[in-house]
This record gives structure tokens, C-alpha cells and sequence, in this order.
């Protein structure tokens, strides 16, 4: 689905790129700078120019074969759904002075550095050139532009988007809500899921709450108490039960719509449908507060 | 590790967004929902059910506002007038509980009432 040259759709999808390039971006400056640290002077700038060339060149290829890889059929849902991940991590606040695990220690050659950042540079940027593949929708011309922004954020923006984010981190929930929609418009769009979805319209709502339900979880629960914080578990849990009953109406052919049951069999089904998550909510619910009475008595003993 | 994990306010951004910055957020999530909501109906379906239908699906009547065709940038905008509008109430909503709340028995600006 190409748009129109600085149409609303182009312009939208090109926003949702800066923010993703925004909020995704990793930080190679310190990559690079924790490989080169023990490397004679000489060397360090050539790893410095080397690795920022060949993490530019690493970005260029993947965001190339995302390009083709997207319209293989189930791609586009594998994407969606790792972007709910994405979406969900990104919100998920990170204990403070973790480790860089992509860098084991400083390089001792000029070809192990460069190794070390193009590979840390391919891991970290695989979640951002997924989501601009995502938001692009099939447009050349907004990956190629994806890439020309995340490139100035490689090089030298970093300093100015921990500012920018520093100030206003409703930038970073923003950010996680493009994600997640982005990842919602990838799963409705997969090709092998496009006939069940126009058969099935109510499962295209059911599918956009459970993605922001899961997605943003770490915000809202944030915000709740902890006598609702199983609504985390459970709201997910009772539209993955919706969904399995309207695959498995058309897996196995069965009459899962009220409205069209005329069998004693097809009304047990539907009471299973909408009655049969209760004693699932309730038996968690039980279980989790047995297990939350285990561990405090554990800390008193 | 990304870049911002490095401002502690933005790794913890669940936490440390403003109130207004979480309201116009929380409107555009509630306005991209709701654009699906659209996108799950097919208007079509409006001619041949009639009005009933129409009056009675929340996700007709929005497919009728066309808000399932509304890209990032209008749903950014629907989101900033709604959180706009919310705030606004907000005020309106204190300001008027303040006036219908009764002073205090012996407040400085009781009105004296004596037979």
C-alpha cells in the first residue's frame, strides 16, 4: 500500500518513524567507545569512522531485506507480534546501570572491533528496522527516509534525543502506542489472515484490545492498586479465550454464534464461550494469592 | 541498550510522565481503538440492517464518522482536542464543586443569615 507523496497517510507514516527511530534508537556511541577503549590512539579512530560506516551499512541491508521479507506470507504477523513485545519492553522501566551485554570486554585487533560493533549494531537495530518496515507499509521512499533519520541519531543525535526524552518522556508512551498500533496494523494486514478477518469483523476488535492490553501493560498497571493488578493477567487472558473460540469456530467448523444456535450441543458451546473464563479467573485468582500468602510468610520466617 | 535508558525519567516514563502528557496519550490510544472499532464494521452492512443497526452499534456510528480511514497525524490531533476537552471539563467540574460545596459553619465568608 504505497501513499501518496505528502498526503496525510505519507506524512503520518513518516511520523511514526521519527518516533520509532525516537524511542528505538540504541546507542552505538558507546559501544564503540567501550570496544575501542584499549586499542592504540591511532587505531581508535579508524574502529570510531570503521564502525560507524559499517553500523550505517549494517541498518542499510537489514532495512532492505525487511523490505522483502514483510511480504512473505506470515511475516507480517510474526512482526506484528514481536512489535507488541517491543511496544511492552520499551515501556517496561530497566534497572539503572545494567550492563551492555552485547560487548563482552574491549577489542585487542582493529577487525575484532569492527566485528564486535557491526554485530551489537545488528542485534540492536533489528527491532527498529522492523518497526519502520511495519510503519512504511510497503513505501520505499519511507524506509530509505527511516533510515536517513536513524542515521544522524547513530552519529551524533544521541546526546540530543536522552534530552529531548529526559524532558518530555511521554514520548517514550507515546512511542510504545505507535508500536503497538503499528504492530495491530501489520496483524491485520498479513495476507494469510486477511479472509478470516473480513469473515470475522468482531475479531479485529477483539484483536486491537488485546494488543494495547498487553502492550501498554506495564503503564497502566503502573497506575493501579494491587488489589487490581491481576486485571494485567486476566484482561488478555479473557480475549485470547474469545479469540481461540472464533479460530476454532472455523478450524472445526462449529456454531460458536448465539444468534444461529439450534442444537442442545451448539447452546453448551456458547455457555462454555461466555461463562467457561469465569472458574479460569477465578482458579487464578486463588492461586495467586495462595502464592502471595506462601511469600510473606517466607520473608517472616 | 537504548539510548533512553540513560535519562532516568525516560526509562521510567510509566511513572514520571505528567499528568497532561499521560491524558493526551491515554486520548489517542482511546482514539486509535476506536478507529478499529470503525475498521471492524462494514458500512455497507448499515443499508441492509437499517437504521436500527446504526443507532444501536457504537462501531457503526463510528464507521459513519469515517474514523476508520484517519491516519497517526488525525488520530494525534483527535487525541490532543479530546485531552483538551477533558482538561477543560476538569476545570469546569472543580471550579463548580467549589461553588456548591458549603463554607464552613464559622468561615470569614459565610453570609450571615439571622430573623
Amino acid at each position: 500500500m504505497e501513499s501518496e507523496f505528502l498526503s496525510a497517510g505519507f506524512l503520518s507514516a513518516l511520523f511514526a518513524i521519527v518516533l520509532i527511530d525516537l524511542v528505538l534508537a540504541g546507542d552505538n556511541a558507546l559501544i564503540i567507545g567501550l570496544v575501542a577503549r584499549n586499542l592504540p590512539k591511532n587505531i581508535q579512530n579508524k574502529v570510531i569512522f570503521w564502525g560507524t560506516f559499517g553500523a550505517i551499512a549494517v541498518r542499510a541491508v537489514m532495512a532492505i531485506l525487511v523490505v522483502y521479507i514483510l511480504d512473505l506470507p506470515g511475516f507480517m504477523l510474526a512482526g506484528g507480534l514481536a512489535l507488541v513485545w517491543i511496544a511492552r519492553k520499551l515501556l517496561t522501566p530497566e534497572e539503572q546501570g545494567s550492563e551492555n551485554h552485547l560487548v563482552k570486554g574491549p577489542a585487542t585487533s582493529f577487525a575484532g572491533a569492527i566485528r564486535t560493533i557491526v554485530i551489537a549494531d545488528a542485534v540492536m537495530g533489528v527491532d527498529n528496522v522492523l518497526a519502520i518496515g511495519g510503519a512504511a507499509t510497503g513505501s520505499v521512499l519511507l524506509i530509505v527516509l527511516g533510515l536517513a533519520i536513524s542515521v544522524p541519531i547513530i552519529v551524533w543525535g544521541s546526546q540530543l534525543v536522552i534530552r529531548l526524552v529526559d524532558r518530555f518522556p511521554s514520548i517514550v508512551l507515546l512511542g510504545g502506542a505507535v508500536l503497538a498500533w503499528t504492530g495491530y496494523s501489520m496483524v491485520v494486514r498479513e495476507p494469510l489472515l486477511a479472509s478470516w478477518f473480513a469473515g470475522h469483523p468482531a475479531t479485529k476488535l477483539v484483536a486491537v484490545i488485546l494488543i494495547f492490553s498487553i502492550s501498554l501493560a506495564p503503564w497502566y498497571s503502573a497506575r493501579m492498586s494491587d488489589q487490581m493488578k491481576p486485571l494485567v493477567v486476566i484482561l488478555p487472558g479473557v480475549l485470547v479465550w474469545m479469540l481461540c473460540f472464533e479460530i476454532a469456530a472455523s478450524v472445526w467448523q462449529l456454531q460458536v454464534d448465539y444468534l444461529l444456535a439450534t442444537q442442545t450441543g451448539e447452546y453448551i458451546l456458547e455457555a462454555v464461550r461466555w461463562l467457561g473464563w469465569l472458574p479460569l479467573v477465578a482458579a487464578y485468582l486463588w492461586v495467586r494469592e495462595r502464592l502471595e500468602l506462601r511469600r510473606r510468610r517466607a520473608v517472616r520466617g | 541498550m537504548l539510548l533512553i535508558r540513560h535519562s532516568c525519567r525516560a526509562n521510567s516514563a510509566v511513572r514520571t510522565t505528567s499528568v497532561a502528557g499521560e491524558l493526551f496519550v491515554a486520548s489517542v490510544v482511546i482514539c486509535m481503538i476506536l478507529a478499529s472499532f470503525g475498521d471492524a464494521v462494514d458500512p455497507a452492512l448499515l443499508s441492509e440492517v437499517g437504521l436500527e443497526f446504526a443507532i444501536f452499534d457504537f462501531g457503526g456510528e463510528l464507521s459513519v464518522l469515517a474514523m476508520r480511514h484517519w491516519h497517526l497525524l488525525q488520530l494525534l490531533l483527535a487525541g490532543a482536542a479530546g485531552a483538551f476537552g477533558i482538561f477543560v471539563l476538569r476545570v469546569f467540574a472543580a471550579g463548580l464543586l467549589r461553588i456548591l460545596r458549603p463554607a464552613g459553619r464559622r468561615a470569614i465568608d459565610k453570609v450571615p443569615i439571622s430573623l
